[in-house]
């Protein structure tokens, strides 16, 4: 017994020596964001501020919603994601009402107004991230680095990888249906190619009549949206009935507007990049299968 | 001039004015009746209610007290387009905008004579040459209004208030920065219309002799009260124009016309 | 003779703007197009109302408060007419004619104020309270839209400002039929007015003593021009420029005399919008420039080249 316990009570006291308490606090877990800078937090977030509805989604979907102390206006899924407070409509981000919650994180969409309330909350010691969020290519990344901050690494790999197998997959076999995305009638103003929308309907397998245009979204004469005669015009709304413009003569010139073939996309699951991604791609394409 | 005595075309009977927010009245207690082939002329010092009584006249502004009337109707009940085809105004001053020929600029005298629509006829270009002949300026119709000299220019002004083919005209100090020759032909110039087109004529002034030469009547206006009214040589006394004028005066006679000649008052070193 | 040079390019206006656009539509085939009929001719001719309406509006302002550099929309009728818009889009008002409606009710809510400016004291319009009272009507809408789109629901408010920023995408006959309506007793006011407005040139008492009966024919014009103004907004936005330059580029060649200045400058007027509508049509196909800025973009070289001919002659 004697040495046996002897080994047992050096190896304790190895394991004692090796623990003794360093000058430095624990480092937590560290991303590089997307505007170049190092975001290195103490620990796993657990009071976050998302000032973006995608990262809200996202947040929620790798199970750490319950972390959620502040949200934007926007952000109206899922339906928990409403008992969140709302700190504004962060165009620009109320830095004051984000900074009032105490978060040790918050998730901003990356834009040029947007670092300059990075900087001001960087300023008061909050970790900022500021991420990517304009495709479908950026979810994956987006969502594997909120998934480090937070510590929930395993929940935001199986979504991450979703995410990237649907930005990878093919566009499907073209449906000889083509739409229109009209996201203003006075100017007319469509979605060009590049956009999400743009992708969404490749993904379905529909063809944007407008996939010539290099913008993503832009003026152009109604003579055009009636001279390339898409079968379906497709609008952001969560109502139900035609939109307001189709009541008007000049609209009819064009055989769709004429013919009611309107497709209604609710702008939660179509108007943005988020975790339903595939779900809009699937009820996209069902539509337009489903149809005459 | 023949003993008839003629409507008169102006009379204004004791008129007073006020500015609105002014201390004193601008006119008060002014008579005056003007009658075919007649030269009044108004004098006084500044600020004495000389432009202030034409407007009047005109019905541009309407009396607190008195009556003004035109062919013996009110002025103010006097549309400005009835008015203008019997009153002819040169006023002291106007704005020139737009470059224009010298033709251009006295048919718009013609205005008043003119139908909505219509255009100008062969009576109206006669007006205008007519207009232009009686003024001397006949050789200028085809010049531009800004080579003119003063002059020249006030002769078009005058052409412009005679195409309007008026019984009176009224000029509002039109010898201002005009120099001796021209000042002269402009007098002259109206003196003429007077004795042979039978015009009535209302002439502002400051130039005292000038009216004493050529004017049948002389108003004197001092602080908007009238000083004197009547003949040059009945009026002009060297008390009468040394209280208005504030400065002494001799008086000398040419012509039977009184002339005024200002005394020297040397200022003291203080 | 330049009637006949003006008639000319006119007509040239219309036919290209016809035949030509982002949609290829065959010579042949222009008859019986749907795309021309519907889209294309109302358009041309909507344009050349409107682009009449502005050039003339714009001269007889310019005659009415003796300045060359009057717009028709110093007055603050384009501020009023983007609140309108703004306030109709934020309230959710539904039909398709909400939207010019709203924004011809703004516009006429800046002239009554403007207007009303005018009338105080003695100021009997006075020209130089118009103008200034234009621009702070103007500056004070525009800040309460402002206000209002940062406040409410930011995007949407957002592409009410494009529209804003003026076009003739919204052309269809039911528009044309109505600016036909509307226009001609404006017009006939303005033209009517001719002559009074050489007078005023001249001053405005100069002008009474010549015939003019000066405060009406202000108070008609004023008005007319307005009105002009009001409804071209409402059916086309803001479409800046051609009410300022049309008027000096047609004086260049018809001088001052409105009786054929203000004919010349609805023709000219109208030639140059329905022109520049087809530039900002075709030039960047399929997609389509705000054609306030084509107009501004072709007058300015046809502006300083009449200018050089003539200054030079």
């Amino acid at each position: 017994m004697g040495i046996f316990v002897m080994r047992r009570w050096l190896i304790a006291l190895f394991v004692l020596a090796a623990c003794r308490p360093s000058g430095r606090p624990p480092v937590g877990p560290s991303v590089q964001d997307d505007a170049g800078r190092t975001v290195t937090l103490a620990a796993p977030a657990r009071r976050i501020v998302s000032l973006l509805p995608s990262f809200t989604e996202l947040v929620f979907a790798m199970g750490a919603g319950d972390r959620l102390v502040g949200r934007t206006a926007w952000c109206d899924y899922p339906p928990a994601a409403l008992a969140v407070p709302s700190v504004g409509d962060g165009m620009p981000p109320n830095v004051e009402a984000v900074a009032a919650r105490r978060p040790d994180l918050v998730l901003l969409y990356h834009s040029g107004t947007n670092l300059t309330a990075g900087q001001q909350l960087a300023g008061l010691g909050v970790p900022v991230a500021l991420l990517h969020l304009d495709r479908l290519e950026d979810l994956g990344p987006a969502a594997r680095r909120i998934g480090r901050l937070t510590g929930r690494v395993a929940q935001a790999e199986s979504l991450a990888a979703a995410m990237d197998s649907l930005a990878a997959a093919k566009p499907l076999a073209p449906n000889p249906q083509s739409l229109v995305f009209v996201v203003w009638d006075n100017p007319p103003i469509v979605i060009g190619h590049g956009s999400y929308l743009d992708r969404l309907a490749a993904l379905a397998g529909a063809r944007n009549v407008f996939a010539d245009v290099a913008a993503p979204s832009a003026q152009v004469s109604l003579e055009t949206i009636a001279a390339r005669d898409p079968d379906w015009i497709a609008v952001l709304s969560d109502s139900s009935g035609p939109p307001a413009f189709a009541a008007r003569r000049e609209w009819r010139a064009v055989r769709a507007v004429r013919e009611g073939r309107f497709l209604n996309l609710p702008g939660s699951l179509f108007g943005r990049p988020g975790p339903r991604s595939s779900q809009a791609v699937a009820e996209l394409r069902a539509r337009l299968e489903a149809a005459p | 001039m023949d003993g008839r005595v003629s409507a008169p075309i102006l009379r204004l009977s004791d008129v007073r004015y006020r500015y609105p927010a002014a201390s004193r009245d601008a006119v008060a207690g002014v008579s005056l009746t003007v009658r075919p082939g007649e030269f009044h002329a108004i004098l006084g010092p500044n600020g004495s209610g000389k432009t202030t009584l034409v407007r009047l006249a005109l019905g541009a502004l309407v009396p607190a007290a008195g009556s003004v009337e035109v062919l013996e109707r009110p002025a103010h009940r006097w549309r400005s387009r009835e008015l203008a085809r019997v009153v002819g105004v040169v006023p002291q001053r106007e704005d020139n905008l737009f470059p224009q020929r010298v033709r251009e600029a006295v048919l718009l005298g013609r205005y008043a004579h003119l139908s909505l629509w219509g255009a100008e006829r062969p009576e109206d270009h006669a007006a205008v040459e007519r207009a232009l002949t009686a003024c001397d300026a006949g050789p200028l119709a085809d010049r531009w209004l800004w080579t003119l000299s003063g002059g020249e220019y006030q002769r078009v002004r005058v052409a412009r208030a005679l195409a309007q083919e008026p019984r009176l005209l009224v000029l509002d100090e039109p010898g201002v920065s005009l120099d001796l020759r021209h000042e002269m032909e402009l007098f002259e110039l109206v003196r003429g219309l007077v004795d042979h087109s039978g015009l009535g004529v209302v002439l502002i002034t400051h130039h005292v002799n000038l009216a004493a030469r050529y004017a049948d009547a002389v108003l004197v206006l001092a602080e908007g009260r009238s000083a004197a009214a009547g003949a040059p040589a009945d009026v002009l006394t060297r008390e009468t124009v040394e209280r208005v004028f504030s400065w002494p005066v001799a008086i000398q006679v040419l012509d039977g016309r009184p002339q005024m000649v200002p005394l020297r008052q040397p200022k003291e070193p203080a | 003779m330049r009637w006949v040079a003006l008639g000319v390019a006119a007509a040239l206006a219309f036919v290209a703007s016809v035949v030509l656009g982002p949609a290829a539509v065959p010579l042949g085939d222009l008859a019986r197009s749907d795309i021309v009929w519907s889209l294309r001719a109302p358009r041309t001719v909507l344009a050349f109302l409107v682009g009449g309406s502005l050039g003339v509006a714009g001269a007889g302002l310019q005659a009415l408060v003796r300045n060359p550099l009057a717009d028709p929309f110093l007055l603050g009728l384009s501020g009023g007419a983007g609140l309108g818009a703004v306030v109709a889009i934020a309230t959710h008002l539904s039909g398709p004619w909400a939207l010019p409606l709203a924004a011809f009710a703004g516009a006429l809510g800046a002239l009554a104020l403007v207007y009303r400016l005018g009338l105080v004291g003695c100021a009997a319009l006075d020209p130089r309270i118009l103008l200034l009272g234009g621009v702070a009507v103007g500056a004070f809408a525009a800040a309460v839209t402002t206000a209002i789109v940062a406040l409410a629901d930011a995007a949407e408010l957002r592409n009410a400002f494009l529209w804003l920023w003026g076009g003739l995408s919204a052309a269809s006959w039911d528009s044309v039929l109505v600016l036909t309506l509307y226009a001609p007793l404006p017009l006939a006011v303005l033209f009517a007015a001719a002559r009074p407005l050489d007078l005023l040139a001249l001053g405005e008492e100069p002008a009474r003593y010549l015939g003019a009966d000066v405060e009406r024919v202000k108070r008609r014009v004023y008005l007319a021009a307005s009105l002009l103004t009001a409804a071209a907004v409402a059916v086309s936005g803001v479409i800046g420029f051609v009410g300022l330059v049309v008027p000096h580029i047609v004086r260049l060649a018809w001088g001052h005399r409105h009786r054929a200045l203000l004919p010349a400058a609805f023709i000219g007027g109208g030639a140059l919008l329905v022109f520049a509508d087809t530039v900002a049509r075709t030039v960047v196909a399929p997609r389509e420039l705000p054609v306030g800025v084509v107009t501004a973009l072709v007058g300015v070289p046809i502006f300083a080249l009449l200018l050089r001919r003539w200054t030079v002659a």
